[in-house]
Order: C-alpha cells, then structure tokens, then sequence
C-alpha cells in the first residue's frame, strides 16, 4: 500500500498520446498532496520513454507490447498494479483505456469511475455521465482506486518532462495468449483530412436522414469548409469514417467549427473544443453543446443553413 | 455457436433528468436501450446469419419493462431472451456485470457481445467487466466481427480511421461500437406477434459485487460558460451567423 | 331483309362472338376472385343501382378536364344510342320487312312519332359519335397530348411501353368511325323514297350514294359484323372499361376516406398481384387510362417516378399476359418489379387525390400503402429518416427523438395553468400532436391556441406525457404494428381521461383520430382547431378587435383536413371573419395541391430536383394574388404544422421573401382578437 499514482500511459507509432501527459500531470499534484509518486507507466517494445515530468517511469518492453493487445496489456498492468498496490490507478477514457480500466476493476476487486473529468485530493472523482446532462460526484471505496479520465480534461503541458524511465521485466508470461494482433488499419484514403482543415461544417443525429447530408456539403462548399459530424451520422453509414470528429474519431482544431444538429455528447466534445471559433445550431435549447460553443442558436439547422446559402 | 448479447436498459437522455438525493431520479425517467447495444445486437446476428448459431440475449430488468426490449431483439433476430430480475434501477454496472455473468456462464457462450459503452456507465462498462468475471479476453471498440471455427476476427477502432485486427480463439467478450451494418428495422407487427408469442426466461440475480463508489452528488453541469445566443428567426440567426464569419474573415 | 344463307352465317357469327365474350369475362371475373377478400359492402344492389346512376349522369369526370369531358360524355350517350341502334339493326335484318326509316312506315301499326324520334336521335348521335371519336383521335395520335403520355423514369410494362395502349385506342377508334359510317349508310342506302327529314344524316348521304339493296347488305355486314368482332375484342382491351366502370363505382370504397383498410392478419399488404383485394383487381380493369390521377399526383410533378395511372395501367397489362396471354407465372413475380417501382412506392405523399379525381373509383393510393406494409414486414431497407423516425416513434412515442416527458413542457411555460385531462375531467381535451408539441419554431403558435382558448373561456386539457404521436402517418408508410401500438398507447390515454369531445391542431392527427380510432373502438367526437375557435366567436366567447383588412390572403387545404374531412368553410369563415381581404387560388377545396410532406414523406430527406410541389403552390398563390396594386401584405395560411414547415421553405427556395408570408390560421386569429404572443 502506497499512496502513489500509475498513469497508464498510452502511444501509437512511438508518440505518446495527449491523455497520457495529462494524466501524468493531474498525478504530479494529487502526488505532490498525498506524499507518493506519479509513477508512468510504460507498455509497450522499443519506445523511447524519457518524456514525463513523473517522479518515475517505470517501462516494461517486451516484443509482444508492441501492439496494443488488450489481453497482453491488461495482464502485464494487472500483474503490475498488483505488486505495486498504487493508490491510484489513471486511466484514458480512450480506445485503449476503455478496454483496461472497468476489466482490471473487476480482476483486482476494487472501484473504479469513468467518465472522470477530474480528481479532488479527498479522491472524490467528478464525472460527466448521461451524455454529458448530469455531472457526478462519488468517491471510491478501498486502498486502490481506478479512475478513466476524459481526455482533455488536464492540461499536457504538466505531465511533460525527461524522467528517466527504469525498465523492469515482464512481470508475467505472455506466451499464451488468446488474441493475436494481426494489421494494422489504416485510414481509408482518398478522402480529405479533417484535421488538417481551417473550417468544418460537422452535423450530428438532427440532420435525419442521409439524403440531408447533401445541405451540409453545399454550405461546406460555400464556405470554402468540409463537412465533419459526429459518431451517430458515421454510424448510419450516412458519411465515411475519416470525418469522425470526437473520441472514437479525430481530434480536429480549425479556425471555425459550425455545428448543425449536434447536441454536444462529451465524446463529441473531446475532439472538437479546442477549435477557435465554435459556433452551435441545434433545435433543443438544452443542449449541452450551448455550454461549450462560442455562439449558439436555437433553430432549425436545415433552414440556417438554407439561409446562409442564399447569403453566401 | 452459441452467441450471447448483454444488454443495459438505462435512463434516456431524450429527457431532462430529474435528481432524487444524490443519484438520478429513476422513478421519473424513461429507460431505453443502450444505443451501443443496438449495435451489438444487430452484429450478433449478423454473425449469426453468417456462421449459423443461436443469439441469445440477456439483461438486467430493473424497471420490470426489459419485455419490451427484448422482444425488440428477438423481431431482429434473437433466437432466446433472458431477463434477470434485478428489479433495482440504480443497480451499477459491477452489479449488473456480477449478475450477467453467472447467468451467462449456463449459456456456455462461443462469444459475447455487449455494447461498447453506455451513457450511465460511471463504473465501466458492461463488456470489460463480463470479461474479467468470465475469464474471456476482451476487446471493444469494434466495428466488425467474422468468425471462423473456433477463431474470431475483430476490427478495434482507435481513433480517426486508425485500428487493429485481431485474431482472437473464442470465447471472447466483444464490445461493439457499431455493427458493420447499420442496425435493421424490426417492424413492430413482428415485435407484438412476439410479445405474445415468445417467452422470456427469468433468472433470479445471483451473485454480488459493487462498483465500491459512493454518489456524493448527482446535478446537470453548471456551466462554466455559456454560448452568445443569436436570437431571432432562421433567417436572422443565419444572417448574424454570416456577418460573424464574415468579419473574422471566415466567409 | 337478310337472306336465309346470311342469316345462318350470322347467326353462327353472333354464337361464336357470344363464346369468345362469355370466354373473355369469365376470365376477368376469374382473376378479380383471386384477390383477397375486401371489406365486407353493406346495400350492394343498391350501391350498383348508384354507381349506374352516376355512369348515367356522366358525374365523377367533371371533377377535372371539363372540355373532354363534354365529349366524353357525347360519346357516352352516342354509343348508349348504339346499343338501340345494333338491336334495331339486327332486327332489321332478321325480321322481313322491319324497317325503321320514314317513320317505319312499313311496319303494321308501327308508332310512327317513337320511331321518327329515334331515327332523329340515332342519327344526330351518330354525328356527335364521329365527331367526339375523331377528336379523341386527333387528341392521341396527331396533337399527342402529353397527358396521356408517362415519364421515362416511371416503370412500364414492356408492352404498354411498346405502345399497346395506342393499338387498344387505335383498334376501337377505327371500330367506332367505321361501325357507325357503316350503319348510317345501311339506313341511306334504305332511303328509297328520297329524304327522310327525321334522319337528315342519312339522307344526306343518301343524296350523293342513292338507295341501294347490294348497298343496304354491305354496309349491314360491315356496321354488324364489326360489333360480332368488337365485342369479345373489347374484354381483352382497355375498353372492358365500359362494362367494369359502371361495377367499380358501384361497390367503391364505401367507408370514410380517412380511413384505410386494415391488412390481412397474415401476409399483409401486398407483394404479388392476388394479394391484393378483389377490388383492386377490379381496379384495372375499370380504369381506362386516362391518367388524370397522374395530372394531380403531387409527387408525379416533381419528377418522382411515381404515376398512379402507370400502376393501374400496369397491373391491367400483367393481368392481360397472365391469363389471356396464358403467362399465369407473371403473377409470381412482386409488383415492385411489375407495376411499380420501389422508389415510386416511397414517393406518394397519400394526398388521396388521385383517388378523389378517379371517374371510376380506382384507389391507386391503397395499393402503394399496401405494398409499402408488405415491404416493412419483409424487411426491405427503409429510407434513413424513415426508419428514424420509426425507430423513435416506438420509443418515445413521438417522431421527433425527444423525451415523452418534454411533450407537455411547452404548457409548464404558460402563464396559466393547462389542465392534465387525465388527471382532472375537462370539456376539450386538446390531441396537440408532435410537431405543434416539440418543435421551437411551432410552439409560439401552440401557446397561442391555448391562449385563445383560454381567453375563449373552453374548458381544456392537455394529456402531457400521455399523449403519442396519433399514428396517421406511420399508417401510411406501412407500419402497421407501430400504428396499432401507438392506437393503444393514446386509447390507453384517452381510457384515463374524462372529456367530451377531442380537439387537434394538426389535421393528420384529426384525419386518424376521426377516422380511424374506431377501427379500434375509439369513437370520439374529434374537431379541427378551426371548427372550435369558430363556435367560440359564433357564441361571443371570442371577439374581433382588430379587423385585418391590410392583409391579402389566400388559404391552403391541408390534404387531412379538406380532401379527406371536408374541412373546407371553418378556415374560411374565420378568415371572413378577420376581415382579410381574401383570394381563392385556382386549385382550392377538394382540388387543393398537397404540400409534399404527408405519406411519411417529411422524414425522408430531399431526394430530386426540380420543382417541388410546395414551391409551386406558392408560385400558385402569387399568380392569385396578382401584380396588387394596394400595399397589403400578401398572406399565406394554413392550418397544419407540417404545412408551416413546407411553404416557410418554399418560400424561401423560391426568392419570394418578402412578397409573401405563410402564417398560420392561429397567428392571424390572435392577432384578430388581440392576444399577444
């Protein structure tokens, strides 16, 4: 028992992702208040991990880390936090940290929270649940607690630094393993790149129907924009996944980001706020998205947009 | 193969969610499926109708009106539907993951399905924590399932296009973040025929586990801002929308 | 005057005609029974004695095309007259010295005055014959009236395509001049003493060919020996028209209009040809093809490909090869393919009028709902913002994606309390119906109703999170099952509630409740806003304060609400009452052109280019209203949130902002009594 804080950290092609120096250094402070550490930790083979201000890096590489594999990953972190016994364990909210966190709650028996936006020092976690409508506060029982933060809701520049990273042997065999990686995937190419864009039009769920997408894509076009959207319009099969803007999609910072029928779930949110000019039509004048964006207006989108067409 | 789907009915965010004490008020909410489960649901029997097999689907009723999902499920191509009365609306996901669990070890499953998150999951999800009790590996974030003897092939999304394949030896936990067809529509005629036709087994929950969090407080977001609101018609709001490109040289 | 040798020939003629038409009937009514079983009818010989009696008086093909139908109706009473005038003829040729000219002067005690009379009428019809047939024929084959022609995009059968339909008319034009040429002829060539003033026709050819015996056979055989060939023929052409028309008005459609006929419990609607009821098999064959259904289908003019007239015609032609083109495997194959095109079947709006303008009594519109609920049960892929809203009407209840519980949040922001009428007993309970319930831009408009109703002093309720969509709609698009849970669902409502009568504000939701609840039990009296906000100014509850003389105003018909209900003068009389100065446009009442939205079709997304129904009503409405040369604002009204939502866009897609707003009746009607919004 300690009171020190794992970041499980995350990387894709050798490059940490955001999260993981955000994590690290909302650790460094919770650390700093309890007396323990904000320990990173690195899985994975052959990545360079000398980049957090943590107080430790602890590395564990190994040829079969070399792709995330939930099961590998999962038994090396188990097998890890258990010999540790950290007071912490801090999860992404994010592809990866959504397979671990909730499965290592349940092997190790002790609580955890997702959605978690932020952690007081009493360990209460505040989470954004209910697509974002309702925010709770609960503290975790037990010695161990597991948090699944919200990407985003720290700011990176904390956790980065050049601690040196201690590489430590695997802590237990992965020789048999159920799931084998087999490809990568790729981004289907040939379409354009969101994120390298200066303006998106992004629409959601209360553009209805695919044959609406059409609207979107000449106001786009007008606009000298591209058209984004948001999970559900992906989902329908209505627009490719490569204009996926959130969690599950691409994280996006244009210069002006025009949302039409997007109520503002959280994974939404993570991809899009940190765009310079956020401006929000949407039919429900509770949506959530009115709490984030620049400008809003409660309107039909279908006839704003028709109306800009004629002024633009 | 035996195929299961693990559901979660839970409070629809179409509504205002009204408190009771420091939790929502679930007396005065609609419960819904899980959207992701939708999706789990409609992969489920797309493997189904691709390898052969039975779906089998299970959830918790902690509102007595799971029936009405579940024949939902059984019209799109469920073979068997499972309820465990739970009869407790603030059962956590630990909980309902503890339940689903036990039952689910009986069905001796090949592969299980859940959906890849849900709105109210505050103590993870359904998918991970099936896994855990289960001993299966888990995957989630998938958008496509083929399954091959006693091997499926799994599509994970990570973000923007990028994924991985994996081969995984069954049985597995799969967490569906959306089918690899967009989910079908059952007509309702279907539904009430099997409303009144089907049966839908009943377990009594066995097993206990908590999420181990104590709810302190449960509000809607105070907001730390708020948009300017253009007010007016369409017309005017699209005009003001335009000017304000306009002058930050956006249009 | 016939021979013994020619009488025996025609004799054996006529029998052998007489088998091929026995032949040719018992065929078609053969293939009308093997349709389903239709909605039993109450009173058939008396509604056959009705539909005969229409036929008589020609009544149902006014509604449109006045001018052909004039002559139509000529050519109606010239080949009624013909029917006299073949057994005059046959009788003249088998009877010795039967003979109807100069009175029937050879005929013992023949009443001369009948027979002269007659003789005038069979000859002036026959002139009014030629005349009407040869307009008809000019009309088809030398002008080419566009109106009897389909669009590439509308499916076909491969024969009508061919132009089988022309060789039908080609064939009985050809009949007609030359049956009738041949029988004024037999009658000249009789005149042996000169004129005959009563047959002036005849005699007039009399006096360029004389009188002659070999004449009077020859012409006798070629007018008769037409009609031995003409009569089988014409079980087998469009034409059976003349026999099945008459049939088909009679035992038509004998409940409201609002009200659709529940499917078959098991296989409902319609895949193949025979599911389909007896009746609209009958259809076909009572259609003859003049496509006026296609002049007013809504969806026909904005390019869809769908033309009702193509469908009936269609299903005639499937029919024709099936049985006497001996190809019975044809009727094994889906109407989707056959006689009408899946993204046809999505376009009808369900406006009913095509059904409405039918002379004969086809109901093309009820065959489209039938397959699109065949289509739903099998599972066909639906449009996306169909299933959606499918989807949610399961859910929630309304189509809109929003909580139950946010339906009845619009009357928390009143500034007086509105009624729980399942919790306490109230005279009206309002139906307000999803969009007048959720959406931003309506719900100004529904406060406004309940001010007014309010201020009127009705004592109103409102069934909050009770209340689901009404379910119109979804019928129409074919799910039947959600329609008949969201029936439950409000029954269930209603069962809490105590009232007296309903009132809606959207028509669709009127058009079901009225009709179509009783299918259910529920039988309510159900009133249109309009009807209600009328008595309140008839008994003085509601006064006008401010005349809207500066307003022009025309006045649309919602589909539900006129066509279907006959809600035609409420509108009207309160906008006479507002003072408005107040225009018909040309298309108004029963004639009205529907907005494009109803039939489910404002949850699909735009689909086609072009003109749509909508932007052309408004175009409608401004031609009507004129260059004014007064200042008034130029008004649009209507009377149903779906229509708000159209011709607000219409407006706009067609730059005519500013020369004409659409308003709803309710905005004026506050504005009237002073009510602010």
């Amino acid at each position: 028992m300690s009171n020190d804080i794992f970041v499980i950290t995350e990387h894709m092609d050798g490059k940490f992702s955001d999260v993981s120096f955000e994590l690290v250094g909302k650790a460094k402070e919770l650390a700093s208040a309890w007396g323990g550490q904000a320990v990173a930790v690195v899985v994975g083979s052959r990545v360079a991990a000398n980049v957090f201000a943590s107080n430790l890096t602890l590395q564990i590489d190994d040829a079969a880390l070399s792709q995330f594999n939930p099961e590998a990953h999962g038994k090396v972190i188990e097998a890890l936090v258990k010999e540790k016994s950290p007071r912490l364990v801090m999860f992404g909210w994010t592809a990866t940290g959504m397979d671990l966190a909730a499965w290592l709650s349940a092997r190790l028996g002790v609580a955890c929270a997702a959605y978690v936006k932020n952690i007081g020092a009493d360990l209460t976690m505040t989470c954004q649940a209910y697509g974002g409508k309702m925010i709770a506060e609960v503290a975790p029982e037990g010695d161990m607690a597991i948090a699944a933060c919200l990407a985003g809701s720290f700011p990176a520049e904390a956790g980065q630094g050049s601690t040196a990273a201690i590489t430590i042997s695997l802590p237990i065999d992965l020789s048999s393993l159920k799931v084998k990686f087999v490809e990568a995937i790729k981004p289907a190419g040939g379409d354009v790149d969101i994120t390298a864009q200066a303006k998106l039009v992004s629409i959601g769920r209360g553009i209805g129907s695919k044959d609406n997408v059409e609207l979107a894509e000449e106001l786009a076009q007008k606009l000298g924009a591209v058209v984004s959207s948001s999970r559900p319009v992906v989902d329908a099969g209505w627009l490719p996944r490569t204009r996926q803007v959130g969690k599950s999609g691409l994280k996006v910072k244009p210069k002006l980001y025009l949302m039409l029928g997007i109520s503002g779930a959280p994974e939404h949110l993570e991809g899009m706020k940190s765009a310079e000019l956020i401006i929000a039509v949407n039919t429900d004048k509770k949506a959530p998205i009115f709490n984030v964006a620049h400008y809003g207006a409660t309107a039909d989108l279908f006839e704003v947009a028709e109306a800009m067409l004629e002024l633009l | 193969m035996n195929i299961v789907v693990a559901i979660k009915h839970i409070p629809s965010i179409a509504d205002d969610l009204p408190v009771k004490g420091n939790n929502v008020d679930f007396d005065s909410v609609d419960f819904v499926l899980n959207e992701f489960d939708e999706q789990s649901i409609e992969q489920a029997v797309l493997v189904k109708e691709s390898v052969g097999g039975t779906v089998t689907v299970i959830g918790v009723d902690l509102i007595g009106e799971l029936d009405n999902v579940l024949h939902l499920a059984l019209a799109k191509g469920a073979d068997k539907a499972v309820k465990i009365t739970g009869d407790d609306p603030s059962a956590d996901s630990h909980t309902q993951a503890k339940w689903l669990s036990e039952a689910i070890k009986g069905l001796s499953p090949d592969i299980v399905f859940a959906g890849v998150q849900a709105s109210n999951d505050l103590d993870g999800q359904i998918g991970p924590l099936l896994a855990a009790h289960l001993d299966m590996p888990y995957i989630g974030g998938v958008s496509s399932v083929g399954v091959s003897g006693d091997t499926a092939t799994v599509s994970k999304e990570f973000a923007g296009g990028v994924g991985a394949k994996y081969a995984v030896t069954l049985p597995m936990v799969v967490g569906v973040q959306a089918a690899s067809k967009p989910p079908r529509y059952a007509p309702i005629s279907k539904v009430r025929q099997i409303a009144q036709t089907a049966t839908v087994e009943k377990v009594a929950p066995s097993g206990d586990a908590s999420s181990g969090l104590t709810f302190k407080k449960m509000a809607p977001p105070v907001a730390a801002g708020h948009a300017e609101m253009i007010e007016g018609s369409s017309k005017e709001v699209a005009a003001k929308i335009v000017e304000l490109l306009k002058s930050k040289g956006l249009a | 005057m016939l021979t013994t040798i020619e009488k025996i020939i025609f004799i054996a003629l006529a029998l052998i005609s007489a088998g091929f038409t026995f032949h040719g009937f018992k065929t078609i009514v053969d293939s009308i029974r093997k349709g389903r079983s239709a909605p039993e009818l109450k009173n058939v010989p008396m509604s056959l004695v009705k539909g005969a009696v229409t036929v008589l008086f020609q009544r149902t093909i006014f509604k449109a095309r006045k001018g052909l139908s004039a002559i139509h109706m000529g050519l109606f009473f010239g080949l009624i007259t013909y029917a006299f005038v073949n057994l005059f003829d046959v009788l003249e040729g088998l009877v010795p010295g039967f003979d109807l000219v100069y009175g029937g002067k050879h005929i013992p005690n023949a009443p001369t005055g009948l027979v002269n009379a007659f003789n005038l009428i069979a000859d002036v019809m026959s002139m009014f014959l030629l005349v009407a047939i040869i307009v008809f024929f000019v009309r088809r084959f030398i002008v080419k009236d566009k109106a009897l022609t389909f669009r590439e995009n509308i499916l076909l059968n491969p024969k009508v395509k061919a132009g089988a339909q022309n060789t039908d008319s080609l064939i009985v034009d050809i009949f007609v001049i030359m049956h009738v040429i041949a029988h004024v002829l037999s009658q000249a060539y009789r005149l042996t003493d000169g004129a005959d003033p009563f047959m002036p026709f005849a005699s007039f050819l009399n006096s360029i060919f004389g009188a002659s015996q070999t004449g009077v056979h020859v012409a006798w055989w070629v007018s008769l020996g037409w009609v031995m060939f003409i009569i089988p023929y014409l079980s087998r052409s469009k034409h059976t028209h003349f026999f099945m028309s008459p049939i088909n008005l009679g035992l038509a459609k004998q409940n409201p209009r609002g009200q659709l006929d529940a499917p078959a419990k098991v296989d409902p609607g319609a895949k193949f040809l025979h599911d389909l009821s007896w009746k609209r098999v009958l259809d076909s064959y009572a259609c003859v093809q003049c496509n006026r259904c296609q002049d007013v289908c809504p969806a026909n003019f904005y390019g869809r490909p769908l033309s009702p007239s193509a469908l009936e015609v269609n299903k005639r032609y499937l029919l024709k090869e099936a049985t006497f083109g001996s190809h019975p495997d044809l009727y094994l194959l889906p109407l989707t393919e056959t006689v009408i095109s899946p993204e046809a079947v999505w376009s009808c709006t369900t406006c009913y009028a095509c059904v409405r303008v039918c002379p004969v009594g086809n109901e093309p519109m009820a065959d489209i709902v039938d397959i699109r609920r065949r289509m739903l049960v099998d599972g066909a892929e639906l449009d996306s913002g169909v299933q959606n809203a499918l989807q949610s009407l399961a859910t929630n209840g309304n189509w809109m994606s929003k909580g139950k519980r946010l339906r009845g949040r619009w009357a928390k922001e009143m500034e007086f309390p509105v009624k729980n009428a399942t919790e306490e007993p109230v005279e009206h309970l309002w139906f307000v119906g999803d969009t007048a319930s959720f959406d931003e831009r309506v719900i100004p408009n529904t406060k406004m109703v309940a001010r007014l109703f309010n201020q009127g002093g009705l004592d109103f309720g409102i069934m909050y999170q009770n209340e689901s969509n009404a379910g119109n709609d979804v019928r129409r698009v074919g799910e039947e099952g959600l329609f008949e849970q969201l029936v439950e669902q409000n029954m269930e409502a209603f069962g809490k509630a105590q009232f007296k009568q309903i009132v809606t504000t959207d028509p669709h939701s009127f058009n079901t409740l009225k009709n179509e609840y009783p299918q259910f039990g529920g039988k309510f009296e159900v009133k249109h806003y309009t009807v209600t906000l009328l008595k309140l100014f008839e008994e003085g509850k509601l006064t006008i304060k401010n005349k809207l003389s500066h307003y022009k105003v025309t006045f649309h018909d919602p589909c539900y609400l006129g066509r279907y209900n006959g809600g035609f003068t409420a509108p009207r009389k309160l906008l006479e009452l507002l003072g408005v100065e107040f225009v018909e446009m040309p298309r108004n009442c029963e004639n009205s052109f529907c907005c494009g939205a109803g039939g489910g079709q404002i949850w699909m997304g735009k689909v086609a280019p072009g003109e749509r129904p909508a932007e052309n009503r408004i175009k409608e409405a401004l031609s009507t209203f004129g260059e004014s040369a007064n200042a008034k604002t130029q008004l649009f009204v209507v009377t149903c949130p779906k229509d708000m939502v159209m011709y607000s866009d219409a407006v706009k897609t067609t730059g005519n902002e500013g020369r004409i707003e659409v308003r709803d009746m309710i905005q004026l009607v506050a504005e009237g009594v002073g009510v602010d919004a």
